[in-house]
């Protein structure tokens, strides 16, 4: 099941009630100089979905920082119910019922998801917790939300959606009426938006005021009443959903029109094949996994989430040792044991997980670059080149449009979209012969998901072969030669894609179709 | 303030609490301003210093050596019993810095290979290494090394001194202590090794964040172990110079002198939590914790309380610290 939503399903739309439940106005905030939001307003009603759209560095983050009163504004004025309020701590904003969900869920892991619900305001019999208490109201938390979680349950054994329905219970538990959502779908699958949507639904409903930042804009057609959207911090525009179209969000976020989605393909892949693994399998993971990858191309690795193809890729790259298989590049048989070897021989895998695996937060963006090519800014004795340093990263900033104030700013001070491009120029600046792109877009903006796309395109035309693991399948079908079609843990299929839509995408990733011999 | 800034001013505030104390001293008493109390203090500084060093690069990693105590007291009677059993000073010196250098291969390993955290791994090797060295002495200071033995820990370059008319010697200038000047060169070496160089920025790679330095291709396990190996070399350094400058081998000495070189490395920066930390902070950082001890030394005040002002100190810096990062 996938894409193709009615427009809008109207059970879900009644209209939200007119007078606004908070008001936000002239917002204005600094960091260091940098001006991140500049005299914002932003209104809120109960009842409603209210999406908050705008570019990487637009200022969404910080404005619901802001109101969720984990950062103080320099002007302007929060009224709330009829009140001038400020929030001076996150505990402060939600005892007045406004919670925040972070894009990075905030759950200590070795608790149970009661304990999790209620952290720091456990109920307590004397000096004891009541646990007899504590789960039943954290059962009544999750009944409310229609999910099958187990009081009991430890978090660290749910999956990432099972999380966030538990940081929603959690600001249920609360009494939110002002719930914000920071890219809550980024990492959930399909049948689990949709049991999100059906839990916003269904919270909008009872009266709650929902702020929803997403990157996904298709998506947001089915559940968003208004949408405000935000440019280089400043408010843009605010209005029905239902009234603007998709394009024009867009062209409002990046401010300007956008032709296409995908730019028209220049590389012209060769026959030559470049890449080959035979018989790839690491035991429980994933089984006899093996595809060619030729000069030139780009080849898709689709699949739902868990099918393995993230995990084939580690393998190749030596992140995880797999227990069987071969892989030659340009004819000649690996022994990879290390991310090091790979890279040596000139393969590299882009992370999913940027701030897990792909970037040192605490250093600069200069030293980030030039990490996986020491060699490429330092002299023979191993001494580092400054100079040279600084420039490389500059001409990456430069071609890229990374927004940082110099080179030598810390990466964790960067947006999410620009510490991506910061992950992808290291790789750029390490030549090599295969790239593996594991959801280089995800959670990237608009106008700057294009530059990547074209990038991919780019380095295919140099003669480079570059995999694409992708789980928007849009993004597979207008940008890959050839498509592998992953499902539980097999290769099921490989896909010409001008010849391949995606329901047989689909049908193939949950299983459905036949197999094929790849 | 971007982060070189932010290190300036940490390495300012570290910096003038230095001339602070310097300055209060001064006024207490008469003899802290002067030439040879300034040579006495930096010759005890050595000690912590180098050390520091050391504890700086295996922090920086993200991990702890508190083992260097006990390997140094090692260090030290292994020296002086090869150079009692008749081996020439240099070479028995280099026995005890091996020493050194080989409990820094353990640690390494136990903490790369097998997987140890840093915390237990080194713990392990402090009283393994203190019990070694307890058990080889019998638990006795071994002295009367010669005066070869004693050259390196209390000779300096440039003394001079004519001998007078009474057979006393006449000094005119005490000379730079060879430890002070082997501090100096230790530290300006280690420091171009981090700023500048491919393996200190893989160091601060590993404490940023060990996961993406190795998706990166990074060797860090080799990278780590070699901070293991610095740390352990140096402590067996320690070690051989200590008991040259006493011209006895005590299975006793350095106790607590891990925590000294941990707190030397905070106090200058150093971030227990990986990835930051810089040598000219940890050298200042020592001469703080040195300054402090003579200075209440001199002022007369006793041993515990000087433990106290201490630990009081290191927690003032760590809250300071810490206070301008939550902003």
């Amino acid at each position: 099941m996938l894409v193709k939503w009615p427009y809008q399903t109207s059970d879900m739309r009644e209209p939200a009630t007119a007078s606004p439940l908070l008001a936000l106005t002239g917002i204005t905030k600094r960091f260091l100089g940098v001006t991140a939001l500049n005299g914002v307003s932003f209104e809120l009603r109960r009842g409603e979905v209210h999406a908050l759209c705008g570019e990487n560095g637009a200022g969404k983050s910080t404005l619901m920082k802001i109101l969720s009163g984990q950062l103080q504004p320099d002007a302007g004025e929060i009224v709330y119910k009829g009140a001038p309020v400020r929030f001076a701590s996150t505990p402060q904003a939600q005892a007045a019922g406004v919670a925040m969900i972070h894009q990075e869920l905030n759950l200590v892991p070795h608790l149970s998801v009661a304990e999790n619900i209620f952290l720091a305001r456990e109920p307590r019999r004397g000096p004891f917790i009541d646990r007899r208490r504590l789960h039943a109201e954290s059962r009544r938390c999750l009944d409310r939300l229609g999910v099958d979680i187990a009081p009991q349950a430890i978090v660290r054994t749910l999956s990432v959606a099972q999380r966030q329905m538990v940081e929603i219970a959690k600001a249920l538990s609360i009494d939110a009426e002002v719930l914000i959502m920071d890219e809550p779908t980024s990492s959930l699958t399909e049948s689990e938006t949709e049991l999100l949507f059906k839990v916003i639904a269904e919270l909008r409903r009872a009266g709650v005021a929902l702020v929803y930042i997403s990157h996904r804009l298709d998506e947001m057609a089915r559940i968003v009443d208004r949408v405000t959207v935000l440019r280089d911090g400043r408010h843009v525009s605010t209005g029905d959903f239902a009234a603007s179209s998709v394009d024009e969000v867009v062209e409002r976020m990046v401010g300007r029109a956008l032709e296409d989605k995908f730019p028209p393909p220049t590389r012209v892949p060769s026959s030559e094949v470049l890449l080959s693994v035979r018989g790839l399998a690491r035991r429980g993971v994933f089984e006899d996994v093996g595809f060619e990858l030729r000069r030139g191309e780009i080849l898709g690795f689709a699949g739902l989430m868990g099918a393995g193809r993230t995990e084939v890729a580690r393998a190749v790259f030596g992140a995880d040792l797999p227990d069987t298989g071969t892989v030659r590049l340009g004819g000649e048989a690996l022994q990879i044991r290390s991310p090091r070897d790979a890279i040596r021989h000139g393969i590299a895998y882009l992370s999913e997980d940027r701030k897990g695996h792909g970037l040192a937060l605490n250093m600069t963006v200069a030293h980030n670059v030039s990490l996986a090519n020491m060699a490429g800014v330092a002299n023979a004795l191993g001494f580092i080149r400054f100079e040279r340093e600084a420039s490389v990263a500059q001409r990456y900033i430069d071609s890229l449009a990374i927004r940082t104030p110099s080179t030598r700013q810390a990466v964790r001070l960067l947006s999410g979209g620009n510490q991506q491009k910061v992950v992808i120029a290291k790789w750029l600046f390490r030549d090599s012969r295969v790239l593996f792109f594991d959801e280089p877009t995800r959670g990237i903006d608009v106008g700057a998901k294009y530059a990547i796309y074209k990038l991919l395109d780019e380095l295919a035309a140099q003669g480079i072969g570059v995999v694409l693991i992708s789980s928007e399948l849009p993004e597979i079908l207008g940008m890959t030669d050839r498509v592998a079609v992953f499902h539980a843990g097999r290769l099921r299929t490989v896909l010409d894609t001008r010849h391949t839509d995606q329901e047989e995408v689909m049908q193939h990733a949950s299983g459905l179709a036949a197999t094929e011999t790849p | 303030m971007n982060d070189k800034q932010k290190d300036l001013f940490q390495k300012f505030a570290a910096l003038a609490s230095l001339f602070g104390l310097t300055i209060v001293f001064a006024f207490v008493s008469d003899a802290f301003l002067t030439v040879g109390n300034g040579m006495t203090v930096a010759l005890q500084v050595t000690s912590i210093a180098y050390l520091g060093i050391g504890a700086t690069c295996v922090i920086i990693t993200g991990g702890i050596d508190l083992s260097v105590g006990a390997i140094l007291a090692l260090s030290g009677v292994v020296s002086a019993l090869a150079v009692k059993a008749g081996a020439p000073v240099p070479a028995g010196m280099l026995a005890g810095v091996l020493v050194g250098a080989l409990c820094g291969v353990v640690n390494g390993v136990a903490v790369t290979w097998l997987r140890l955290p840093p915390f237990i791994a080194t713990l392990g090797m402090m009283l393994v290494a203190r019990g070694v060295a307890l058990q080889i002495t019998d638990a006795k200071a071994i002295g009367s090394l010669g005066d070869s033995f004693a050259e390196i820990g209390n000779g300096s370059l440039w003394r001079v001194a004519t001998v007078g008319a009474d057979g006393f010697p006449d000094v005119s200038f005490p000379g730079i202590p060879y430890p002070v000047l082997l501090m100096v060169l230790l530290a300006v070496a280690v420091a171009v090794m981090l700023n500048r160089t491919t393996l200190g920025r893989h160091l601060y790679a590993i404490g940023s964040n060990s996961e993406a330095a190795r998706l990166s291709g990074v060797n860090v396990r080799g990278v780590t172990l070699f901070a293991y190996v610095l740390s352990g070399t140096l402590a067996g350094l320690t070690g051989c110079v200590l008991a040259s400058r006493l011209v006895t081998a005590q299975p006793s000495e350095g106790l607590m002198y891990e925590l000294d070189a941990i707190a030397a490395a905070v106090i200058g920066g150093t971030s227990l939590s990986g990835g930051v930390g810089t040598i000219s902070g940890t050298v200042i950082g020592a001469f703080v914790i040195g300054i402090l001890r003579n200075g209440l030394n001199m002022g007369g005040v006793s041993a515990f309380t000087q433990q106290i002002v201490i630990g009081m100190v290191i927690l003032l810096t760590v809250w300071i610290d810490q206070m301008r990062h939550r902003r």
